[in-house]
């Protein structure tokens, strides 16, 4: 599919525009025509984003940062504060007033002609608005974990390679050298055979207990926040805090699952497969509305043999980050540039012509827009993403039942036990309907 | 005839039988205490007693030694008639053939339990010393060992010169579990945090045949001295077991240090660790973890029958403490059908009840989502036209028939 999508993208808008259907402001500012150095408007991404918060204001900033990449023309959230913002800071990129505002994702999709969505949501609305998106035909650069389910997974990895489309998880750390050098040395055999693998995630944090139920602020459509979830009363807990919650969310250990486990399965070869056997224990709350695992240690066995512990970072010897280690020795990489082994030696190994390089990535929106422009896979494609975070979920489950989980990754079943089976999944709540395969 | 025969099989099978349904065999305990005048011996001594019988597993007495200046040679309690002897004492020097005999019982295998203000007793005392590990104040300093603290994830023996034994101001402190496989440790949170107490820091001993299992950080902005302190210790002593812990000051029964659900339970797992070398009890749902300490009010651990006579009532914003229970009996159920049905029946019961919220009923509901049977549909069908609940149902009943 390599050089189609540019022109695809091109056509499209260009019939939709040609055949009159929307009728929407000039998309192209005048203000960036004919300035000098600067790519030409017509080939710049145009891009909206859905869920302007915390995360999904840092992706825009990342995007914009790029110079003239890419186009924001249209912005979504629930909560009109977040959409204030990011108006303010679309508006001020393009030096205009002509950022668009929503707070209905459906209206969003049905209305603006976009090459590509940035997505950063709490995980319980990814199933829908992600497969929402890819139906679209929309490229995506969507936030980690890429579901709160199993079952949603499935459904978004089936949606975006039916579609076709271009996919970048929000898993950065991909296109971090050090981290990509650590899992080009194992997976080049630089520590020997692995046979073990330790993830170290965070901690959990404080609990605040069960906070009195408020009135919703103005700003916020809490029904819409909720969607897919179960109606609960507004107690103040949303923005941010909605990742201990674990209608919502697994806590910090899916939260993370989909940076480090990923890194893991990178080096060790386990991209496109998952564990056969999962058990192991959760440490969790006895007080408050947060509820979601504050430790966690759970062990996973691959069909080949290698053991995946997942703990918070407390219980491991080397803490955050992910330690590889094989017969020769181990390599451990984490943030703030880590990348240490049993050896320094085996740090300054060189990897031959004819050995595996693994997808190199300076910049991780960058790689979207090029791979965008390219048609070819980003360096963080769905399947991958999805995997990552199974594992994760699949602590989960074994934490939540007590029980050793025999998982199929080929079907993607769990196997004879019925009760876990059930949490592979978590219903949708009414209008909200689930995506399917 | 067959009768007689018959019956005399039956006496026989259940004699045979008893010992396997025996529960683990009582220990007999003396909590020793008195004199000391910096703490509430009166108030902690019987919290002691209350935490230790608690269990089952303990039946204690408490002896309460001569007041200070009294005869001290009247203080002869006999040692060997006991499993595990806890001191809550800080004074006066016992007689020789006390301390002998209190030596010769850790000598031949006796478990100790040295609680809170003992770290301070008996600076003179080398045996003494040599048992608890570490200790501090009465003029302990460099002569009496090493400091021994965690800095960030490293233990370190500091022999530097200087005084023994401080504290800063009493506080909330999170504990930090640093030996897992211990039995008294085994399945704790690895961060939990712990209701006000005083933080001991700056200890030193001989910390021999020692394990710090667990220590906490002394926050420099309490006072402290910005290193992991030990506050739960096991050493080993000839073939006797001691359990250190530094927790516990209580001004009075109230405190909120004694009735920590940490240190509620490291005590008593550490009391069944010295007394017999095994920990048979399990940790409880209500262990405090990082999110924050726990207080037993009663200093009882909760039961499936306490839990399901208020789960119903229950006022979340006040506490979600039964739910919390209710879902860690049914991750301790591993699977197991028959707890899973019993656990059920009983949550089937709630949503059964007219006096149950509809906040207990829709956090059963989620929970019967996954973990119920055939049994609960009936039940949660007949909820359905509850305007208030149709959404929970939903969801059960969607999860449940798939």
């Amino acid at each position: 599919m390599t050089k189609k999508t540019s022109r695809r993208v091109f056509i499209r808008r260009s019939a939709a525009a040609a055949a009159g259907v929307f009728i929407l402001p000039e998309i192209i500012p005048a203000s960036a025509i004919g300035m000098g150095g600067k790519r030409a408007p017509g080939e710049r991404i145009v891009m909206g984003a859905i869920g302007t918060g915390s995360q999904g204001m840092s992706n825009m900033r990342d995007f914009l940062d790029l110079k003239d990449a890419v186009q924001f023309v249209a912005v979504c959230d629930v909560d009109t504060r977040h959409l204030e913002e990011a108006k303010k800071t679309v508006d001020t990129a393009n030096k205009n007033n002509d950022c668009r505002t929503y707070g209905d994702f459906r209206e969003f999709l049905e209305k603006e002609s976009l090459d590509a969505v940035s997505i950063a949501l709490p995980d319980h609305w990814h199933g829908i608005i992600y497969t929402e998106a890819a139906n679209k035909k929309l490229h995506v650069y969507g936030e980690k974990p890429i579901c709160r389910t199993i079952k949603d997974g499935q459904a978004i990895v089936a949606a975006v390679k039916k579609n076709n489309i271009i996919w970048q998880t929000g898993s950065w750390q991909r296109s971090q050298a050090h981290f990509r050098r650590g899992a080009e040395l194992v997976i080049n055999g630089r520590a020997g055979e692995i046979t073990y693998i330790e993830v170290g995630l965070p901690d959990g944090g404080r609990g605040i207990g069960t906070p009195p139920v408020i009135e919703v602020p103005p700003e916020l459509n809490w029904e819409m926040w909720l969607g897919p979830a179960l109606k609960v009363p507004y107690r103040g807990v949303c923005h941010w805090d909605w990742r201990w919650i674990l209608d919502y969310s697994g806590g910090q250990l899916t939260d993370w699952a989909g940076h480090h486990v990923d890194i893991a399965n990178w080096g060790a070869g386990l991209e496109h497969t998952g564990p056969v056997e999962i058990s192991g224990k959760g440490v969790y709350p006895p007080e408050g509305i947060y509820d979601v695992p504050v430790e966690y240690d759970f062990i996973c066995r691959y069909a080949n043999g290698i053991e995946m512990r997942v703990a918070n970072a407390s219980r491991l010897k080397h803490g955050m980050g992910t330690t590889w280690y094989g017969d020769k020795g181990w390599i451990h990489t984490d943030r703030g540039n880590i990348l240490t082994a049993s050896d320094p030696k085996i740090l300054e190994e060189v990897i031959g012509d004819e050995e595996i390089h693994l997808y190199k990535s300076e910049n991780h929106w960058q790689n979207f827009v090029d791979s965008v422009r390219s048609g070819s896979q980003a360096i963080a494609p769905i399947e991958q993403a999805y995997r990552a975070i199974s594992v994760g979920l699949l602590g989960e489950i074994a934490m939540t039942t007590g029980q050793t989980i025999y998982w199929d990754p080929e079907k993607e079943e769990i196997i004879d036990n019925p009760r876990a089976s059930r949490l592979l999944n978590r219903p949708y709540r009414k209008p909200w309907i689930q995506p399917n395969i | 005839m067959y009768r007689k025969f018959y019956i005399l099989l039956l006496a026989s099978l259940l004699v045979a039988f008893l010992p396997s349904c025996k529960k683990s065999p009582v220990s007999k305990t003396l909590i020793i205490t008195g004199q000391d005048d910096s703490h509430n011996w009166k108030a902690s001594s019987s919290q002691l007693k209350l935490i230790l019988d608690g269990t089952d597993l303990f039946s204690s007495e408490i002896m309460v030694t001569p007041e200070k200046g009294g005869d001290m040679q009247t203080f002869t309690p006999d040692f060997s008639k006991y499993d595990l002897i806890v001191l809550d004492y800080c004074g006066e020097d016992w007689p020789d053939e006390t301390k002998t005999g209190f030596e010769d019982y850790v000598r031949n295998g006796g478990g100790v339990v040295i609680f809170h203000s003992s770290s301070i007793a008996f600076p003179d005392w080398k045996e003494y010393n040599e048992m608890t590990g570490l200790g501090g104040w009465n003029g302990r300093n460099e002569k009496d060992g090493p400091y021994v603290y965690y800095t960030w994830n490293k233990l370190v023996i500091d022999t530097t010169q200087g005084i023994a034994g401080s504290h800063g101001e009493q506080h909330e402190f999170e504990i930090r579990t640093r030996i897992s496989d211990h039995p008294v440790t085994k399945d704790l949170p690895v961060r939990w945090m712990h209701g006000s107490d005083e933080l001991y820091q700056q200890l030193r001993g001989p910390a021999k045949n020692m394990q710090v299992l667990a220590t906490a950080f002394a926050d420099t902005a309490f006072g402290g001295t910005g290193r992991h302190e030990p506050v739960l210790i096991a050493v080993n002593y000839y073939k006797g077991r001691i359990f250190h812990t530094t927790l516990g000051h209580a001004e009075d029964e109230n405190s909120p240090a004694m009735h920590c659900t940490g240190f509620i339970v490291t005590l008593q797992r550490g009391a069944e660790w010295a007394a017999t070398g095994n920990v048979t009890q399990k940790v409880p749902a209500d262990f405090p973890t990082a999110a924050g300490a726990v207080q037993r009010t009663d200093l009882k651990e909760m039961t499936l029958a306490k839990a399901f006579e208020n789960i119903g009532s229950y006022d979340i914003e006040k506490s979600t403490k039964y739910f919390t229970f209710l879902r860690d009996q049914i991750r301790k159920a591993e699977g197991d059908e028959k707890i899973l049905v019993k656990l059920e029946k009983k949550m089937v019961d709630v949503l059964k009840d007219p006096n149950a919220t509809n906040e207990a009923k829709k956090l059963i509901l989620r929970e019967l989502s996954w973990m119920g049977s055939n049994y609960c549909m009936p039940v949660i069908k007949s909820l359905e036209s509850d305007p208030e609940l149709a959404d929970d149902v939903e969801f059960a009943l969607n999860r449940l028939q798939k």
